[in-house]
């Protein structure tokens, strides 16, 4: 079931087109993740969802709702985490916990947030005191504490030590379990393929591609990248060169000194020909690995753009 | 119901924003106090009450005449007599030099000599203990010279001080209410500084991504800065009245209305202010030109009409000269709720306050526009 549809938006700030045409649903419970490289028009397209701007075009539902009509309704239903982790920086995070509460009829107890996001050793530390992860995480507690049943979490993890980003994922895969659909834009390649169901590339206001990481790395290539290395010497990497460059599978082979790379579409075979090949000569092989592809690869090759943190 | 809930938490909320705000306690709270203390001290210690000026006598042959003279003078009030015995002309001479004296009256030498002498010292010439001295000398031998002729005199001059209210206004009093005016506007006017900054931060979007009414929180804040500014009110006034003698007769529905639309005027000149900074910094270099130009043009420290005059119109289009005109007429003069003057000052109040409010909220809905990228 769809919680959110959204068709055809368009938004413009003077002469910049900052959106061209975006359109996607997302389905309840599932984290989408839109990715695209700076200036694509994630935050737009987020803020426009978010109620925050008017879209010049398009149609955005959240189920029967929409801004026009149930405004209160749906800022009741979502939970936003801006990229600016906005707070009151003078109250703690219980203080601050307990005022966004007031704002909505039914809240969570600033209790159970404290614990879901794990702050509440540092419950009456003043925010200015806290360090950049536990703001983030009191960023989406603040998200959290009217239950909504849609999370929007802009850059989440941006800034953050390795550790840090490891507690915002832990979170994250919590709201899954509770059952919320989160919305999620980051920066970090690994992130959205680690997190998402569904990820949605965006670029210069257009969605390029939409789908789960691995049937996008799937859709790019059924190519992998299998290498070897000899402990026979010179000879024996040469001997397999030039027998894998006979098989069907093998589209390309690349070679240097006794390491050898070979591309194929049917990675099985190919090793299990290799193996037979080896095992016949008595060539010691070592180190065998079969590369992936990953969603940075998706990226690169559908926007043309260098991946950069 | 729910709305009052959410009142409560928000001004529970601005009160601990404020109450940690070390900033706020020291330019709104500290630094008027050592403002006022300063220049009360400075200024406020003479008042026209206490002047009196040093005087030696000089009656170097007492005579019945001279004796008279003598006892008349030491009668009046701003002549303070240095010596109980007269003394030499010479060494009379000698305490003008040495300033110990602001003047010598050398008193006749016989009952039938007619000249008096009054001894003051070059430098001293022009000021104003020898004027009055030499004035009132004048008026004595004026008196004396009717009464050796036997005539009464056809005319006397009468003099009386008048002043709208029921007391006179001193300088402390007037510096008091300017500095409490002073302190208001600043707060006004500097303190809207946390809306760039809340913009700043995004805490504005973050507010507006909620259902929380805007309005309450606005509302809430407005309540915070009323409350702050009576702490100023009655601090300053405090310190007015038990430091340095200030006297205040209050009329409270005056002063709580001139307070509410001085608050109100200058918190919207404040929001004007804070609708076209994007810093902090740029939000603080309007409010101190603003501040600074009123604080000198606006009868705080002294009156408007001792300004030049081609200066005096523009003091009187300000909020600030009304505001602090209004808080003396209120906390000093006991003006009643119905006087004309004092509701002429709430329209030019209401109307800075009211016009500043409707740009800056224009241009806040025009930036709401542009600032999302």
């Amino acid at each position: 079931m769809n919680i959110l549809e959204v068709r055809n938006l368009k938004k413009s700030f003077g002469s910049i087109q900052a959106v061209k045409d975006i359109s996607f649903s997302v389905e309840e419970g599932e984290i989408f993740t839109i990715i695209g490289p700076n200036g694509a028009g994630k935050t737009t397209t987020l803020e426009m969802i978010e109620g925050l701007v008017t879209p010049d075009h398009g149609e955005i539902q959240f189920g029967e709702l929409n801004w026009n009509k149930h405004t209160i309704t749906i800022k009741k239903k979502i939970g936003v985490q801006p990229q600016s982790s906005a707070m009151f920086d003078l109250l703690s995070p219980e203080e601050n916990l307990n005022l966004f509460a007031t704002f909505y009829d039914k809240a969570r107890s600033t209790e159970e947030i404290l614990k879901l996001v794990n702050l509440t050793e540092h419950r009456v530390n003043q925010v200015k005191k806290l360090s950049g992860g536990q703001r983030q995480r009191l960023a989406i507690g603040l998200a959290m504490i009217s239950d909504p049943d849609i999370v929007f979490l802009d850059e989440p993890t941006t800034g953050l030590d390795p550790q840090a980003r490891r507690n915002v994922w832990e979170i994250i895969l919590e709201l899954k379990k509770l059952g919320k659909t989160t919305i999620l834009t980051t920066h970090y390649m690994e992130e959205a393929e680690k997190l998402s169901d569904r990820v949605c590339i965006v670029d210069q206001g257009l969605v390029v591609t939409l789908d789960s990481p691995s049937a996008l790395i799937e859709k790019l290539t059924n190519e992998r990248e299998v290498r070897l290395s000899f402990l026979d010497g010179e000879k024996a990497a040469q001997d397999a060169e030039l027998f894998a460059s006979a098989l069907d599978s093998v589209t390309r082979t690349e070679r240097e000194g006794t390491a050898l790379k070979l591309w194929t579409i049917k990675p099985e075979d190919l090793l299990f020909d290799l193996f037979k090949f080896t095992k016949d000569k008595e060539y010691q092989v070592e180190q065998v690995s079969i590369r992936e592809m990953s969603l940075e690869d998706v990226f690169i090759a559908y926007t043309g753009k260098e991946w950069r943190d | 119901m729910n709305n009052l809930k959410q009142f409560k938490q928000m001004f529970l909320a601005q009160l601990k924003l404020t109450l940690r705000e070390k900033q706020a306690w020291f330019w709104g709270i500290f630094f008027p106090v050592i403002l006022m203390v300063i220049f009360m001290t400075i200024f406020g210690g003479r008042s026209n009450d206490d002047f009196s000026t040093k005087v030696a006598i000089v009656n170097e042959s007492s005579n019945e005449t001279s004796a008279v003279m003598a006892k008349q003078l030491r009668q009046i009030p701003i002549i303070e007599v240095s010596q109980k015995d007269p003394i030499s002309e010479k060494k009379a001479k000698v305490l003008v030099k040495e300033k110990e004296v602001d003047a010598a009256i050398v008193l006749p030498e016989s009952a039938k000599a007619t000249s008096i002498k009054l001894i003051v010292n070059k430098e001293n010439e022009q000021s104003v203990s020898t004027q009055v001295v030499a004035g009132v000398l004048n008026q004595f031998i004026q008196q004396a010279n009717l009464q050796a002729v036997g005539a009464a005199p056809t005319f006397e001059q009468q003099f009386e001080t008048i002043s709208s209210g029921s007391s006179e206004l001193e300088y402390t009093d007037f510096l008091l209410t300017g500095m409490i005016a002073l302190s208001i506007a600043q707060g006004g006017l500097f303190g809207m500084v946390d809306l760039v900054d809340m913009r700043r931060k995004g805490l504005i979007k973050r507010l507006r991504m909620t259902p929380a009414k805007m309005g309450i929180f606005g509302l809430s804040d407005m309540v915070m800065r009323l409350l702050f500014s009576t702490i100023q009110i009655i601090l300053l006034s405090l310190i007015g009245v038990f430091v340095f003698g200030a006297n205040l007769f209050i009329n409270f529905p005056s002063l709580l209305l001139v307070f509410l639309m001085g608050a109100l005027s200058f918190n919207g000149i404040g929001y004007l202010i804070s609708s076209f900074s994007n810093t902090n910094e740029a939000y603080m270099g309007v409010a101190n030109i603003v501040s600074f130009l009123m604080m000198f043009v606006s009868g705080i420290f002294f009156p408007v009409e001792t300004m030049p005059d081609w200066l005096q119109p523009v003091s009187n289009i300000l909020p600030l000269t009304y505001f602090a005109d209004g808080l003396r007429d209120s906390m000093v003069y006991n003006t009643s709720i119905l006087s004309t003057p004092l509701w002429y000052g709430f329209c030019i109040m209401l109307l800075w306050g009211g016009i500043a409010f409707i740009i800056g909220s224009l241009l806040y809905k025009r930036k709401s526009i542009v600032s999302v990228r």
